[in-house]
């Protein structure tokens, strides 16, 4: 029986936090964090997946899945893109211990494709670039979990 | 006849006259309304906005009139003597709401190229990549430390009552002494070096240091300047070949961002109090727009990130084409960060929003 655990989960993102925690001065070197991060995963024909993590200080405050981006948090940005495409940076980043020069959260978003950032105001997307360290240590996290991936209907 | 000065032979009595215990100790109950203050640090530490609470953090609209450098809340004898030099002493004039949250982030998100960067990755590279990432170093050392020019010219005109702006400012020319730092060690690290510089670039800079107030050269430093450098900063974390400009890119990005969203809440809260100035501010931006147009016409300013996008110079053209996306992001991006400053910029821009396509998609 695999220990694995499903990606998008608010299970899988408790588990990047739980790696944020253990190693809290190396968060800690790189400065405080305030911002809301939205992850959006497209799940083709069975719909969309949303997620709202909240950074502030060193720590994440909160994980939860919305139903829509209406309920997110009013100052936020959104990391969205299919399955495939999170999964090909997961992956990679299990594969080598951090991503590999074409798989940084930068990499895949600038030209908007795989993934793209967006938010209700510019102001808001730039706090992407302003914590892009931060966020990217974040997901590196992602290395030491077992992942599989399930498309689970809503 | 006395050695001394009379004010040595006055301090000297007075010392003396301390010796035989005679204190004024009137300092202790100056400031009696300021006294008893109480602070709750944060999760993440004691910040700026924890301990300008209560009066303390009541900024004036207008910094106070006795000129000198004493700290806001304090008592300030009345024969402090003006230093005559702080002549920003409006709060719109510089204010921004988020300038000391963006201080205690700078404060704590400070990193150093000595030891924050994986020199030890770098790796021979193909030549032409080699001088592309040179020349690329080149032009950012060239153009990185206006933004920490621009804010120390201005700093010393700056009233003492708005520190939160100081202290940022402050910051920020730290960042930028940073930046001009890891972009020279980079070109001069891996057996290449400084290559041309850029006087299209120069233009530019001269625009933003020779801006006739602080606010006009900060919506064309924080906003247009720096919010195209950040850009190009995302691009060359995306261009980069090996992990180490990965982590130089990614790492002034941060800082460069925080600098944005300084300027960009400075202008809105000035608009908002100064809509008698937007002609001035539209004026500006419009001559930062026709200058760093002009940059297109220097090979040395696009072909190295045309080369590194088409990872050699025999695609060279291919990485032209590759990169014509990101222009139209920079002008989306600007035009967002000054909407929400209050300025609708679209009708006036001097230059096109977008560029036509410049080859078939790849």
């Amino acid at each position: 029986m695999s220990s694995a655990v499903c990606f998008p989960s608010v299970d899988w993102f408790e588990r990047l936090a739980n790696a944020m925690r253990k190693e809290v001065e190396r968060f800690q070197e790189l400065g405080t964090t305030d911002c809301t991060m939205v992850v959006k995963v497209d799940l083709g024909a069975l719909g969309t997946r949303i997620y709202e993590i909240g950074f502030e200080g060193f720590e994440i405050t909160e994980i939860r899945e919305l139903s829509s981006l209406e309920q997110a948090k009013a100052s936020h940005f959104v990391v969205e893109g299919s399955l495939e495409a999170w999964r090909e940076m997961i992956e990679n980043i299990r594969r080598n211990g951090a991503p590999d020069l074409e798989h940084t959260l930068n990499y895949l978003t600038l030209p908007d494709v795989p993934l793209r950032v967006s938010g209700p105001d510019q102001l808001e997307i730039d706090a992407f670039y302003r914590y892009n360290e931060t966020i990217q240590r974040f997901f590196n996290g992602a290395a030491g979990i077992a992942t599989r991936y399930e498309r689970v209907a809503i | 006849m006395s050695a001394y000065s009379p004010v040595v032979e006055e301090g000297l009595e007075r010392m003396l006259a301390m010796v035989r215990g005679d204190f004024d100790l009137s300092w202790m109950d100056s400031n009696p309304t300021g006294w008893g203050h109480r602070v709750q640090p944060g999760a993440s530490g004691l910040g700026l906005r924890d301990v300008d609470t209560g009066a303390y953090g009541v900024v004036p609209e207008y910094g106070s009139s006795h000129g000198s450098m004493a700290p806001r809340g304090c008592f300030v004898p009345a024969d402090t003597p003006s230093l005559g030099m702080y002549d920003l002493n409006e709060k719109a004039t510089v204010w921004s709401d988020n300038a000391a949250m963006l201080y205690d982030e700078a404060v704590t998100r400070q990193w150093n190229s000595v030891t924050d960067v994986p020199w030890h990755k770098l790796q021979k590279l193909p030549d032409d990549i080699e001088k592309a990432v040179c020349q690329m170093c080149t032009n950012f050392t060239e153009v990185e430390f206006v933004a920490g020019d621009m804010p120390a010219k201005w700093l010393c005109h700056i009233n003492h009552d708005f520190h939160e702006v100081k202290l940022f400012l402050a910051t920020q020319i730290m960042d930028e002494a940073r930046h001009m730092d890891v972009f020279r060690k980079r070109a001069l690290a891996n057996g290449g070096g400084l290559l041309m510089a850029s006087p299209g670039n120069e233009a530019l800079l001269a625009a933003i240091l020779q801006a006739p107030n602080y606010t006009t050269a900060s919506a064309l430093m924080h906003i247009f300047g720096e919010g195209f450098i950040l850009t190009l900063f995302r691009a060359g974390e995306f261009l980069a070949p090996t992990e180490v400009e990965k982590t130089i890119f990614r790492l002034c990005m941060q800082d460069e961002a925080r600098h944005v969203a300084y300027g960009v809440k400075h202008l809105q809260y000035f608009v908002a109090r100064h809509p008698e100035m937007m002609e001035e501010i539209h004026h500006i931006l419009g001559l930062g727009e026709e200058a760093i147009f002009r940059l297109t016409l220097e090979p040395q300013t696009l072909e190295p990130r045309a080369i590194l996008a088409g990872k050699g110079v025999e695609n060279i053209q291919l990485g032209m084409t590759r990169l014509a996306f990101l222009y139209n992001k920079q002008i989306t991006e600007y035009l967002q960060r000054l909407k929400i400053a209050g300025i609708d910029r679209l009708p006036r821009m001097k230059i096109p929003a977008e560029l036509p396509a410049l080859g078939p998609e790849v």
